[in-house]
This record gives C-alpha cells, structure tokens and sequence, in this order.
C-alpha cells in the first residue's frame, strides 16, 4: 500500500469521525428553528462528547464484560464500516476489504453487541430497548441488503466503490431511473429507522414508552456513552453518504489531482449537510409511530427494495 | 423536432412513471383519509408532468391540453370536492380494513410483478417511447383496483376509483401518445362528474347509515 493510500485512509477516517457530531447537531439545529425554538449551536455535540470522556463511567454490578466491551466493538465495527463506503473519492483504496455485505453486516455487529449490553445491564429499560430494537433490526436488514443489492445489480458488482465510481463516470452501468428511484426511497425509510430518527424512534427523548435506542444505552455514563453516541452519529454519517454517493455521486473525486479533491469534499460536505436537514424537517413533518405501525412502514420499505430488484430483472429479460 | 436527446427523454418519462408507482404504494400504506387525497393529487401532477414530458417527446400538441386539464381537474378541483367531503363526514382515518397493511403492500407487490409479466410479450411488438411505462400503467390499474376492493370507506374506494383512472390515462399517454381530443375531453368530463356523483352519494350513504362504511350496504334489503 502506498503512502497516499495511507493519506486518503486517514483523511476518509477523520472526515467521518469529525464531521459526525456535526451532522447530529445540524439536525437538532433544523428540529430547533422548525419548531420555533433558538436551539444550541452546532457545535454542541463536540462538546458534549468531550464533557462525557472527562466523566467517570458508572458501572452496574451485575453487568458482564459485555457491558464495558460493548463501546470499543460498536465504535470499532462502525468506524471500520465507514472505511467502506466512498466519501470524497471515488476508489476507496480499502474497497478490496469488503462489500455492501461486509458493510451491512459490520454494522449488524454494533447493532447486536448493543443489544447484549441493554440486556446485560439488567434494568427493565435495556431489556425493554433492546427487544425492540431486535424487531426493528429484523426487519431493516432484509430491505437494506435487497434495496443496496438492486443498486449492486445495475453496477454489476457488489462493491460500493465500484458502484459509487462507475456512476460518478455513467459508464458500466444500467441507467434506468425505476430500480434506483424504489432504492432510493427503500434507504430512506432504512436509513430513519436504522439511526432511530422520528417515524421510527425518537432520539430527543427518554419516555418509556417509546424509546428504543436511548433504552438500550440508558446505564452508559462518561467515556462509554461518549463512544455510543459517537458511533451513532458514525452510523447516521455512513448512512447519509450511501443516500448521497451511490445515487447522486456526482462531483465526488474520481482521480487523485488535489483540484479534483477539493471539489470531491466541498460536494460531499454540502451533500450531507443538506441531506441532514431534509431529515431533520422530516422528523418534524412526521409524529412517531406506534410500535407495531412500524411494521407497515418497513414493510413497505421492503416491498420497494423488492421491486427495485425485480425491476431490474424483468427488464433485462 | 425536440431538442432533448431521445434518450434522456425516455429516461425522464420513465422516471416519473415510476414517482406515479410510487405515489400508489403510498396510498396503499396511508391510512389518513386527508393524506390519501393529497397523495392522488401529487399523483395526478407527476401524470401531467409525464404528459407534457410526453408532448414534447412526441411533437403531438393536444397532449399539452390534456396535461393542462390533468393539473386542473385531477390535481385541483376533485381533490378539494373529495376533501370538502371527508371534513363534512368527520371522519380523519380509516381504522380497519379487509387486509391489513403491510400484507396489501405485499399483494400490490405481486401485482406489479403480474403487470410487467403481461405487458413483457407486448412491449416488443411496439414502437414504445419507453420501455416500462404501459407495464407501469398496468400496475397502477391494478392497484387501483385492489384499493377499491381492501377499502371499506366509500371515499377511498372513490380514490382508488381515480387511481385506475390515473393508470388508464398514462397507457393512453405512454404507450399510444395519447387520445383523439374529444375522447380526452370526454373522459375528463366523465371523471369530473362521476367525483361529483359520488360525492353527493357519499354524502346520502352518511346520512342514511350514519357511516361510510361500504359493507353496511350489504344490509340494504328490498
């Protein structure tokens, strides 16, 4: 591996890891002005993260090696999963170490060791959290692998920055815009529920009734926590850049010229931004749903991946 | 001539075919009376766009008039009749239905499965300006239909009523560039008064079960 390969690592690794804070903070910003509150500056998750390492973890006596481990795999799992996905160039020079299966799957793992942790705890809430999380991951996974699959179809190949390059380019791939408009729309809904946004979960609050995430992480204090909420805000980056770079990649950097570059991060900067604030005036547009009319709505998210994927096929009989 | 490459065209059409599909799923999962008639009239605006899109394709100029007459009845007028009728009902959400959600959208699914099955044999015999566009309108027809029938309250069925319409009016725009105006004009007029029909017997359905539920009228004996 050369030097600049290195670089590009390093660079994609800070990118995610800076920026994640910042993506959260812009939608608590836009949920803020909407509902007609000044709300925080942007800047305010940096500093609660940085207030949380200062902290002292508090520890329940019944939790397992579980429960501390469970920070450093899901914040590890995450950040090697961003590694994946194509950020401001296109040919990650770590895409021969995983696919959109390695991805999905790497982010399953987080999801699943978080789990464990909300049940190892051994409050009600964690237990209460984490089965509810079960229900919703269970339901997620089918419809991100066939939705990232239909998108893998049209590329002719399953890995993401292969995908992501060759429609930067508009070359080696399908262009028909039904397969990648049901995607589309099938991530979305994914990405809200996955990110435990709105219709979904509710991240701004800890009712019982209806938190899902915020139950799984309730006993984490100090450095854990700081850990969990960063690899959430990881995850909600990943997701973001998968809606921005798989179908609108244009703009991202396909060669490695400094100019090229440039361009590649300001596009991808302003991409995300904006894709944040369209999630956050969606969670203000939408209320939350019951828990078992969250069925309907990843139902429906699956049935579109679906017909991405059989689109794809019936056309190319 | 038109000056957008053919190709790009037929891309766009096809595209806002698929926004029409789209549209019909989320009818399908909506369960809010008021949202349902938003989304028909979101429908009938991407159904005016692939019309003028279509019209600009084709050269043929009377599809603007449809599409103009799309946007006016479709997008406008029926939509605030059905919405008039829904606030004087009092009724905001349809709480049961003879399948539950997420098996209908499973059902729509097949249909649009079954669609581009049918229409695959046909599309090749034809000089099409897409390829997926009349295997789309067949879809929507469908799902038209399977509203109709899941629904039990008399405004959804109406919904679903104009969705079928909705499928129809793309096939005709699609696939055989449009109708003779006066069939257009015809049709329009038809739909125009069959909302206003239904309307005033929806209203007579309240009055006389206090409910719109449709499967009370089972009970109607001579």
């Amino acid at each position: 591996m050369s030097a600049i390969d290195f670089l590009l690592i390093n660079l994609q690794m800070v990118l995610v890891l800076g920026l994640s804070p910042l993506i959260v903070g812009v939608i608590r910003r836009v949920k803020a002005h909407l509902q007609c509150r000044h709300g925080a500056s942007v800047f305010q998750p940096y500093a609660d993260l940085a207030k949380l390492f200062r902290k002292e973890p508090v520890i329940s006596t019944t939790a397992s090696w579980i429960f501390p481990a469970t920070p450093y795999i899901l914040f590890s799992s995450t950040l090697a999963a961003s590694l994946l996905v194509p950020t401001i160039i296109a040919p990650m020079p770590l895409n021969f170490a995983g696919n959109i299966i390695a991805l999905v799957y790497l982010l399953a793992l987080g999801t699943f060791f978080l789990m464990l942790a909300g049940l190892d705890a051994g409050s009600a809430f964690g237990g209460m959290g984490s089965s509810r999380e079960a229900i919703v991951a269970s339901l997620t996974e089918p419809a991100l692998i066939l939705s990232l699959f239909a998108v893998a179809l049209t590329a002719g190949s399953a890995n993401i920055s292969a995908i992501v390059y060759k429609t930067a380019i508009l070359q080696g791939i399908v262009l028909d815009p039904p397969p990648h408009l049901m995607a589309l729309v099938a991530l979305f809904i994914i990405t809200l529920a996955e990110t435990g946004r709105v219709p979904v979960d509710n991240p701004a609050t800890h009712l019982e009734l209806t938190m899902i995430h915020e139950a799984m992480i309730l006993e984490y204090s100090g450095r854990y926590l700081a850990l969990v909420e960063w690899a959430a805000g990881m995850k909600l980056m990943i997701f973001l850049t998968l809606l921005a770079n798989i179908f609108a990649p244009w703009g991202i950097a396909t060669t490695l010229s400094p100019s090229a570059l440039g361009l590649g991060l300001l596009v991808f900067v302003g991409k995300v931004v904006g894709l944040a604030v369209v999630v956050g005036v969606f969670e203000c547009m939408f209320a939350k749903l019951r828990l078992f009319r969250v069925t309907e709505l990843l139902g429906a998210a699956f049935i579109l991946s679906l017909l991405a994927l059989v689109f794809f096929y019936i056309l190319r009989v | 001539m038109p000056t957008l490459p053919i190709n790009l065209g037929s891309y766009l059409v096809n595209l806002c075919s698929a926004l029409l599909l789209l549209t019909c799923f989320a009818i399908v999962a909506q369960r809010r009376l008021m949202a349902c008639v938003d989304l028909f009239a979101l429908q009938s605006v991407f159904l005016a766009v692939t019309a003028t899109l279509v019209a600009y394709l084709t050269g043929i100029h009377h599809i603007y008039l449809a599409a103009v007459l799309t946007i006016a009845i479709k997008a406008v007028i029926l939509p605030r009749i059905l919405k008039k009728i829904v606030r004087q009902l009092n009724v905001q959400r349809e709480v049961s239905m003879y399948v539950n959600i997420p098996t209908g959208l499973l059902i729509c699914g097949g249909l649009v499965i079954l669609a581009f099955f049918i229409t695959q044999p046909i599309v090749h015999l034809g000089f099409l300006l897409t390829q997926d566009s009349l295997a789309i309108a067949l879809a929507i027809v469908l799902i038209g239909f399977f509203i109709m029938v899941s629904r039990l309250k008399a405004v959804t069925q109406v919904i679903g009523f104009l969705v079928i319409e909705n499928g129809l009016f793309l096939a005709a725009t699609a696939a055989a560039y449009g109708m003779p105006l006066i069939v257009e004009l015809g049709i329009f007029f038809d739909v125009l008064v069959a909302g206003l029909i239904v309307g005033i017997y929806t209203h007579q359905i309240q009055e006389a079960f206090g409910s719109v539920d449709t499967s009370r009228l089972k009970a109607l004996k001579e």
